[in-house]
């Protein structure tokens, strides 16, 4: 890999930071500095011009849109709903859950076509929401919230929320039931148009090297990630 | 106040003195080369019938027109580019006229798209249409000038790509694949969305080379190697002529010693669908988005019933500016300014002397405030360079920068000015 061509890379902090660490180590990329950031926002990569960006995960598809990444990883769901034009890469793998569409399991419903004309639905994802029931062609009001989607039903603010879900048990201790998937979410990496142009060859040999560790010719790190 | 007095709506900016020189310098370096290779300039209306811009989507921006009813209740559009109402106006009213036409353009044009990274809603193109050929030569010709022009305004680290879209096309014609699964996977390209292009060819029905091409795709840029191997790989008559073709302009551009700012990328695909042939796509190193765009339409003038065939680009002017400033490579465009006091009882004298300035070229203001105070409080606050008193016809009082008052012939000032100048220059 070149490591001589300057290449920032904007790594989500939180849930995924671990799993994207171990990726790239498994791919050879020094991220000690990464493992220890202390507070800093910017860490080198020792021995090359590469950096890491540590940003909100939200945030990652908005500095990679402008160009102040080169590349990112970021949650689909969050690719998605941000609408921004990015050059999607490669499907990393970790991080998969669905979106779902779940329903009180007192309320009956079974099926999203069951929901009646003025059902309000709850949501982090407005934009994703609001595009999937059009597709469905039911009319139904989004509401915007920014956590804890699941008291809406609960309270009598939405009849039916759209979340992610990886193994169901939040929904259930709610007492919510999923009726359908609005779709699988992974992280993806993700590049600036541009760059993908100017640092062609850099991000390229990068994208081959890491799809040869996703399809496990060295994928210990991962694993122990996952 | 209503917030609608004092804002501008989304996606919309002012130009203040500074930016707004700028912007004019820009477009005239740009301007001046065009006229110069014989492009001349072309002017249409800012609206157009709907029908024009928008009907049958020729353009592919349709959703993202400004519309309205004007009180006849014709449906109008403002402009999404040029190049529609360029292509208007030759099938309409040059049909006759001897090919190949060429016509340059500056223009405000309006997209009804969310502002962010760069787009604006209404934003100006500074372009070229060449139109009556679709010889390779005309596309290596518009390559050649999108080159000449990003050096033209001083740009360093620029890139021009060039893709074309039969290659692609030529593989999604293949029977095997349904409308929809074209559709996807051209929308995939477009959008650079690979994992779903993985998905779709993953998917689809397409023979084993087909398949393992759309793959590549993304992968088939770089240099001349790119157009041998694309060759190699090609899967149909339609992909094969698309690099002959592609070859062919790229063989020209090494000819004209322009091939190193120009890459080769066939994974290229256009949000704008009215493309035939060659496109381009021009960007820099220091800015996350494109400065530039063009390519072959030989289908668009057609839309208004006159087959002819054409090609051009659209840089865009904001654009342009901004990699300017991030470059630092803005050249000095102010002139020196000068303020010549009013004398209350000889206005005729300060008159004169402004006058006399002017015609060597200087930007002269002439005070307007009644009092000396007022004057003075502008003169040091305004940035002027020089300010002078005229004391008789041929002698002035010159207020340098940082100086004293001193009595100098106006003959000696402009004498000074000028040195002064040469040694900026020099």
């Amino acid at each position: 890999m070149d490591k001589l061509t300057p290449l920032t890379i904007a790594v989500p902090k939180g849930r995924l930071q671990s799993a994207v660490i171990c990726l790239l180590e498994a791919a050879s990329i020094d991220c000690s500095e990464l493992r220890d950031p202390s507070r800093r926002l910017i860490v080198p990569v020792p021995g090359t011009k590469w950096r890491f960006l540590l940003a909100k995960p939200a945030d990652v598809p908005t500095y990679v849109e402008y160009g102040a990444a080169d590349l990112g990883v970021v949650g689909k769901d969050i690719l998605l709903e941000s609408r921004k034009d990015v050059a999607e890469l490669l499907d990393l793998g970790f991080g998969a859950c669905r979106l779902i569409v779940a329903v009180p399991e007192s309320s009956g419903i079974e099926n999203v076509k069951e929901l009646d004309f003025n059902s309000r639905v709850a949501t982090k994802f407005p934009v994703i929401t609001t595009e999937y029931f059009n597709r469905q062609g039911i009319q139904a009001e989004v509401v915007e919230l920014n956590g804890s989607v699941e008291l809406g039903p609960i309270v009598g603010l939405a009849d039916a929320i759209v979340d992610i879900t990886e193994t169901g048990t939040t929904l259930r201790e709610n007492g919510l039931v999923p009726i359908a998937d609005v779709a699988r979410v992974s992280s993806r990496l993700i590049a600036n148009r541009v760059s993908y142009k100017v640092k062609y060859a850099t991000i390229h040999s990068l994208v081959v090297r890491l799809r040869g560790v996703l399809a496990g010719e060295c994928s210990s790190g991962v694993e122990g990630a996952l | 106040m209503a917030y609608t007095m004092v804002q501008t709506p989304r996606g919309t900016k002012d130009f203040l003195p500074r930016d707004a020189q700028r912007k004019r310098w820009v477009e005239d370096v740009l301007q001046e080369l065009f006229l110069q290779w014989g492009y001349q300039e072309i002017i249409t209306p800012t609206m157009e019938f709907y029908d024009t811009v928008g009907a049958g989507d020729v353009t592919g921006l349709a959703q993202n027109l400004y519309r309205f009813f004007e009180r006849e209740g014709d449906l109008l559009a403002l402009r999404p580019d040029m190049t529609t109402p360029v292509a208007r106006v030759v099938a309409t009213r040059l049909r006759d006229q001897p090919k190949p036409l060429r016509f340059c353009y500056r223009a405000n044009v309006f997209r009804y798209a969310e502002p962010q990274a760069g787009r604006r809603r209404e934003f100006y193109q500074a372009g070229v249409e060449l139109i009556g050929t679709n010889s390779y030569q005309a596309d290596a010709e518009v390559v050649a000038l999108t080159v000449e022009a990003l050096q033209a305004v001083g740009l360093k680290d620029f890139r021009v790509d060039i893709g074309q879209v039969d290659y692609y096309d030529g593989i999604l014609q293949h029977p095997a694949l349904s409308s929809e699964e074209r559709r996807s996977m051209r929308l995939a390209l477009l959008k650079k969305d690979y994992v779903s292009l993985e998905q779709l060819v993953a998917n689809c029905s397409l023979p084993g080379p087909e398949r393992e091409l759309l793959r590549q795709l993304p992968e088939l840029r770089g240099g001349r190697e790119v157009l041998q191997e694309a060759m190699a790989k090609a899967t149909s008559p339609i992909s094969i002529k698309a690099i002959e073709n592609l070859s062919a302009i790229y063989e020209i551009l090494e000819e004209f010693d322009l091939a190193k700012w120009v890459r080769v990328d066939l994974g290229m695909i256009k949000d704008i669908e009215y493309y035939t042939g060659m496109v381009l796509e021009a960007y820099t190193a220091d800015m996350g988005f494109t400065i530039g765009t063009g390519g072959r339409y030989d289908n668009l003038i057609s839309q208004f019933g006159y087959q002819c065939p054409a090609t051009g680009f659209a840089l865009g002017i904001e654009r342009i500016m901004i990699a300017l400033t991030r470059q630092k490579g803005w050249p000095p465009l102010g002139k020196q300014r000068i303020l010549c006091i009013a004398l209350a009882d000889e206005p005729k004298l300060s008159w004169q002397v402004a006058r006399k300035l002017r015609e060597y070229g200087y930007i002269v203001e002439l005070d307007v405030w009644p009092s000396p105070d007022q004057t003075r409080d502008y003169a040091l606050n305004a940035g002027f360079t020089w300010i002078v008193r005229p004391l008789n016809q041929g002698t002035i009082q010159v207020l340098p920068p940082g100086g004293d008052w001193r009595e100098m012939e106006l003959a000696d000032f402009v004498e000074a000015l000028r040195d002064e100048e040469a040694d900026v220059n020099g």
